[in-house]
């Protein structure tokens, strides 16, 4: 409480605090010492703070009393906190020492008495007391100023080479596991790494070589160099430890960095001659089986003093300072060190390697990356020596692809290369970029048959793409011009066909999206999309196209290029997609236009052609805006509808998205009532699928009259019947999705049609799923359908009552068997938490349905996912209620499914709802222990090794719990 | 070649029959030892090598050794292998639990008294042995 007032007042009044004489610093000290509570500590470190920063003239008392002060701090350095995390004193050992070195900067008299203590400190084998005052020490160097820490400075360096190389050959002690201590051998590193490079930044003096000289004629790291360039090695710490060093010396400055290269570089780079030049003669001789002899000390070091002078390129912006600097030395040796780098990367590509020459290999990548990456306006880098390293990577990328790893490493370092170019504007080397690796690597992907794998080359191309959103252009026109060429090709071949479909995937799967999230998707997708539709224009390459089996690829990227394209250019596309489809159909488009759908237009035989136009207009419409105009919208919707008609799914999924977009759009809706045209389809539908069924369903008078010829003049397969359903149920879920009313028919004829004979019925039971589950093909936020909140939430509360009492009402086991399947779709789709809150009506049928389903092998999906809705309502406090008023049949269920045959998750699903149940009232539940742990042990021979496992679990819970 | 056929059947026999005893270890590796909060894994009461199995007899003999010599939690321990063994093997398997040779004081007795079938079901029924048995099956937070 005495602190907490002293510090205010100290804080608020200095100006009176300073009138005041040595009275009060002695006051203090007496005060602080032997204070024990870390929440007095940490204010009387604050106090002490405040009190030296208060009385900076020389001839104060300060300068008397720091040394008595100080004796009182040292005794807390450095803090030992033994209290536990659990003890709540709202001071943590963190916040104490942060205070206390706050405390030790506070005064430049301090520098007598801290930095020999914090030296000591050092020395300690406690990791944290070693952490501490490198930490402290960093700080008082910031503070104290470099006139004082001058005469500190070699004592600072070797201390600080100690804790550098001494790491290697830990003697930490440390209590904890291995793990704990690699952690705090890096953060000791990494903080003594970080004190090194303030000390080398801010101990200026008159002769500022102080540092270097320690350094650089210090004799452990003369000799070190040696040995290390000397002897082959793999890398250890030791290296680890010479390198950073090196490079934090080189990085700190222009001139430092021009010592360390004056010092060392061209012998590395000797070294590393010699060496390499002695292994291509070996390797000439041996023929590569022998490992040859890189000097890999000499190869990290070169790459760290390469890294270090980058940074000090970037650094300082302005240019380089002609003469007398780093940059000579470096220009002498380039042509040699990128010669030397080419030269590994060139041998080093056999597959087997040893870790040693795969770490080489990285380092003399990385090496060019440096290079490559030394920003423009400040380095001569020449610009054929540019040219030369990106040679040299395209060349690996183009030829070395059986090595993944180094292929990988390379095209990597390409992008970022790439990337760094367009980063710092460096005009020249893009167009050199773009000369040397976008040409190259778009030639890759140009030609159908290489012997690279085509993922990779496609993968390289994405991959050079990155680098900015020009190359990307370029890459997506080569694809683009490779895809309209192949397909207008005519020799077509399988292998070929399926190439295209690659590049036709790549091209919307990874292109796009990536413009998508960067922009600069401008034209591109619109006119590829136009080209496309030029090329299908044409009848011969049409053929071709189906021939080969293109067209789902086509249709997929159509849809993609249309999904991304904006309003305008929609209406473009579509445009053009409207004329040539309406030129080339064979069908009287002209005839379509105006009048409603009648029966002599439905001409049941459709060359394959029409059929291809149709997929892929309608591919199309599904990826529209809403907002997008269509012309006529008419003529289209009676070709779909014809191709409705005769079972022709993407046909369907065009209608769906026009009836999701377009409905009681005002636009359409007062002079062609799109709702009635809705009407008059369904009720063709509805007719063709279930002739005999009369016709209240289908209210519109067209139909009705229509009714008649159909079922005598169409009898119709049962495939197109079961097709037609499959696209009812599209359209069905169209409108379900913008919540319109008419979905209801739709569901109220699938409904009937589940009575009717076998195959019609399960396809009905199939529909609702389409109905209810999510797509990629169509209707999805990609392609821009309207999907109103919580549609199915409200199409299951409206379709349960329903269900529950034609469930009811059914006796026929095959009719009962198809309700429930279509039922299991509704409920597995709909959200759990909707489920659960009917879960008293529904409970007692799920679980029916649940038993009856997992006879048949067909279901497993649906049984499945039905179990993860009841495991579901095992988490749920109202579920759970439910569950125990039915506990008897659950359990005798979920016994059965324990040894459910088809599917393996559903065993494991099972019993771990055993293990929720267990968590019951004991009242409740004990009676069901013997069929429980019967069927327990009998999944303890279960084929699966996880079901036995679950099987143990189980088993356990229920024999612990009411042991 | 013939030979080296066989001996590649024999070794493939066997790495499946390591395999086996190492899912039966998984069973009872992580039981607790009565005395302390360590697993039987952890002082080394159980290993890799303590457990035998003859699947197509359904036959598995787990050999443990007692920290001490004259361990007073030999049985107990035996009889937690056992209960253990039984939960979560199908009840084809006959389950034979000993000590290894010369490791216990009393070994003979211990051995005897955990393969009779009557002396197992009646500890299981004094409650505070079954007490103790449960308490070293629970299932450990780590």
């Amino acid at each position: 409480m005495c602190f907490e007032i002293f510090s205010w007042i100290l804080d608020h009044y200095p100006e009176a605090v300073k009138t005041m004489d040595d009275e009060l610093l002695y006051w203090i000290c007496q005060s602080i010492d032997e204070e024990k509570d870390p929440e007095c500590l940490k204010l009387s470190f604050h106090v002490v703070e405040v009190v030296m920063k208060l009385f900076p003239d020389p001839s104060g008392f300060a300068d008397q009393f720091a040394s008595d002060l100080f004796e009182i701090l040292s005794k807390y350095f450095p803090v030992y906190f033994t209290h536990g995390a659990g003890d709540n004193l709202g001071v943590t050992r963190d916040e104490l020492s942060r205070a206390l070195m706050h405390a030790f900067c506070a005064s430049p008299y301090f520098e007598p008495f801290a930095i020999p203590l914090l030296l000591d400190k050092l020395s300690s084998s406690l990791p944290l007391a070693k952490l501490d005052s490198l930490k402290y020490l960093d700080n008082c160097i910031h503070c104290y100023g470099a006139d004082r820490m001058v005469t500190h400075a070699s004592a600072i360096w070797f201390k600080l080479k100690e804790v550098l190389f001494s790491l290697s050959s830990d003697q930490l002690l440390s209590s904890g596991s291995p793990k704990d201590a690699e952690n705090n051998k890096n953060q000791i590193k990494s903080e003594a790494e970080h004190c090194l490079k303030t000390a080398v930044t801010y101990i200026h003096s008159p002769d500022r070589d102080i540092f270097i000289n320690l350094i650089l004629l210090d004799e452990d790291i003369v000799n070190n160099i040696h040995s290390v360039t000397t002897e082959e090695k793999s890398i250890d710490s030791s290296l680890q430890a010479l390198g950073s060093v090196v490079s934090i010396l080189a990085g700190s400055s222009t001139y430092l960095c021009t010592r360390v290269f004056q010092a060392h570089f061209k012998r590395l780079v000797d070294i590393l001659g010699n060496s390499a030049g002695f292994d291509s003669q070996h390797l000439s001789i041996a023929n590569g089986s022998s490992p040859a002899a890189i000097n890999y000390g000499a190869l990290y070091l070169s790459v760290q003093m390469l890294s270090s002078c980058r940074e000090v390129a970037v650094a300082s912006r302005e240019g380089v300072p002609a003469e007398e600097s780093w940059w000579l030395i470096l220009e002498e040796k380039l042509d040699q060190i990128i010669h030397l780098f080419g030269k590994l990367l060139t041998i080093d590509c056999q597959p087997t390697q040893s870790a040693v020459r795969k770490e080489c290999v990285s380092c003399a990548v990385k090496g060019l990356l440096i290079l490559a990456t030394i920003p423009e306006q400040c380095s001569l880098l020449l610009e054929n020596a540019y040219e030369d390293i990106l040679q040299m990577l395209t060349l690996v990328i183009t030829s070395k692809y059986e090595n993944a790893h180094f292929w990988r490493l390379s095209l990597k370092t390409l992008t970022s290369i790439g990337s760094s170019a367009v980063e710092l504007h460096a005009s020249k080397r893009e167009m050199v970029y773009n000369r040397i690796v976008v040409d190259k690597i778009i030639c890759l992907a140009e030609s159908c048959d290489a012997s690279m794998p085509l993922n990779l080359r496609l993968e390289a191309c994405f991959e050079v793409g990155t680098a900015s959103v020009n190359y990307m252009l370029r890459v997506a026109r080569s694809l683009e011009e490779t895809v309209i060429r192949n397909i207008s090709q005519v020799n077509g071949s399988i292998e070929c066909a399926d190439y295209v479909a690659c590049l036709i995937d790549c091209y919307s799967s990874r292109l796009l999206p990536w413009f998508f999230t960067s922009g600069g998707l401008n034209e591109l997708a619109l006119s590829f999309a136009l080209r496309l539709w030029d090329e299908i224009g044409d009848l011969v390459t049409l053929d071709r196209i189906i021939s080969e089996g293109l067209l789902e690829s086509l249709m997929m990227g159509m849809k993609l290029l249309v999904g991304v394209c904006t309003e305008e250019q929609q209406s473009l596309i579509v445009q053009k997609a409207c004329g040539i489809v309406s030129s080339m159909l064979s069908l009287p488009v002209k005839a379509l236009t105006h009048h409603l759908l009648s029966v002599d237009e439905l001409v049941p035989a459709h060359s394959v052609q029409d059929t291809a136009l149709v997929c892929m207009l309608s591919s199309v419409i599904v990826g529209l805006w809403p907002q997008t105009p269509v012309p006529e919208m008419m003529m289209m919707i009676n070709l779909f509808s014809v191709f409705l008609l005769n079972g022709h799914i993407p046909a369907a999924h065009a209608l769906a998205s026009i009836f999701n977009k377009y409905l009681q759009n005002s636009e359409f809706s007062h002079e062609i009532k799109l709702d009635k045209i809705l009407d008059v389809i369904l009720g063709g539908c509805f007719s063709i699928v279930l002739p005999s069924s009369n016709l209240k369903m289908s209210r519109s008078s067209a139909a009705t009259s229509d009714n008649a010829d159909f079922s005598d003049s169409l009898p119709g397969s049962i495939g197109s019947k079961i097709d037609i359903l499959c696209g009812l149920a599209w359209i069905g879920k169209g409108l379900l999705m913008r919540g319109d009313e008419k979905v209801k028919e739709i569901s109220m004829f699938l409904l009937k049609c589940l009575s009717s004979e076998a195959s019609l019925a399960s396809a009905a039971a199939d529909a609702f799923h389409v109905m209810m589950g999510d797509s990629e093909v169509c209707l999805n936020k990609k392609f821009h359908a309207r999907i109103k909140f919580l549609y199915k939430q409200r199409f299951f509360s409206i379709l349960m009552p329903i269900f529950l009492s034609k469930i009811k009402e059914t006796s026929e086991l095959t009719t009962k068997l198809v309700i429930y399947r279509a039922f299991g779709h509704i409920i597995s789709n709909a959200p759990v938490s909707a489920v659960i809150t009917e879960a008293h009506q529904i409970l007692l049928v799920m679980v029916d349905i649940l038993a009856k389903l997992s006879v048949d092998n067909q279901d497993k999906d649906l049984v499945y996912s039905l179990l993860l809705v009841l495991s579901g309502m095992l988490m749920d406090e109202k579920g759970k209620e439910c569950i125990v008023e039915n506990i008897r049949i659950i359990i005798s269920v979920l016994a059965q499914l324990v040894s459910y045959p088809h599917m393996m998750v559903v065993r494991e699903t099972a019993l771990q709802c055993f293990v929720a149940m267990s968590s019951f009232p004991h009242s409740k539940v004990y009676r069901m222990r013997p069929q429980v742990l019967q069927a327990a042990i009998k999944a303890l021979d279960d084929k699966k090794r996880a079901v036995r496992q679950e099987a143990v679990r189980c088993r356990q819970t229920w024999q612990s719990s009411f042991a | 070649s013939l030979l080296s056929c066989y001996s590649l059947l024999i070794w493939c026999h066997v790495s499946i029959i390591t395999l086996y005893s190492l899912t039966f270890l998984h069973h009872i590796r992580d039981i607790k030892d009565p005395e302390h909060p360590y697993s039987l894994e952890d002082l080394n009461v159980v290993n890799e090598d303590s457990v035998e199995i003859n699947d197509e007899l359904s036959h598995v003999r787990v050999t443990f050794t007692p920290t001490v010599e004259h361990c007073s939690m030999a049985t107990i321990i035996g009889l937690c292998l056992r209960v253990k063994l039984m939960r979560s093997l199908p009840p084809r398997y006959k389950v034979d639990i000993r000590l290894t040779p010369g490791s216990h004081a009393t070994e003979a007795a211990v051995n005897k008294q955990l393969s009779d079938k009557e002396r197992v079901a009646a500890a299981l029924e004094n409650s505070n042995l079954l007490d103790i048995v449960e308490e070293c099956l629970s299932p450990t937070l780590g």
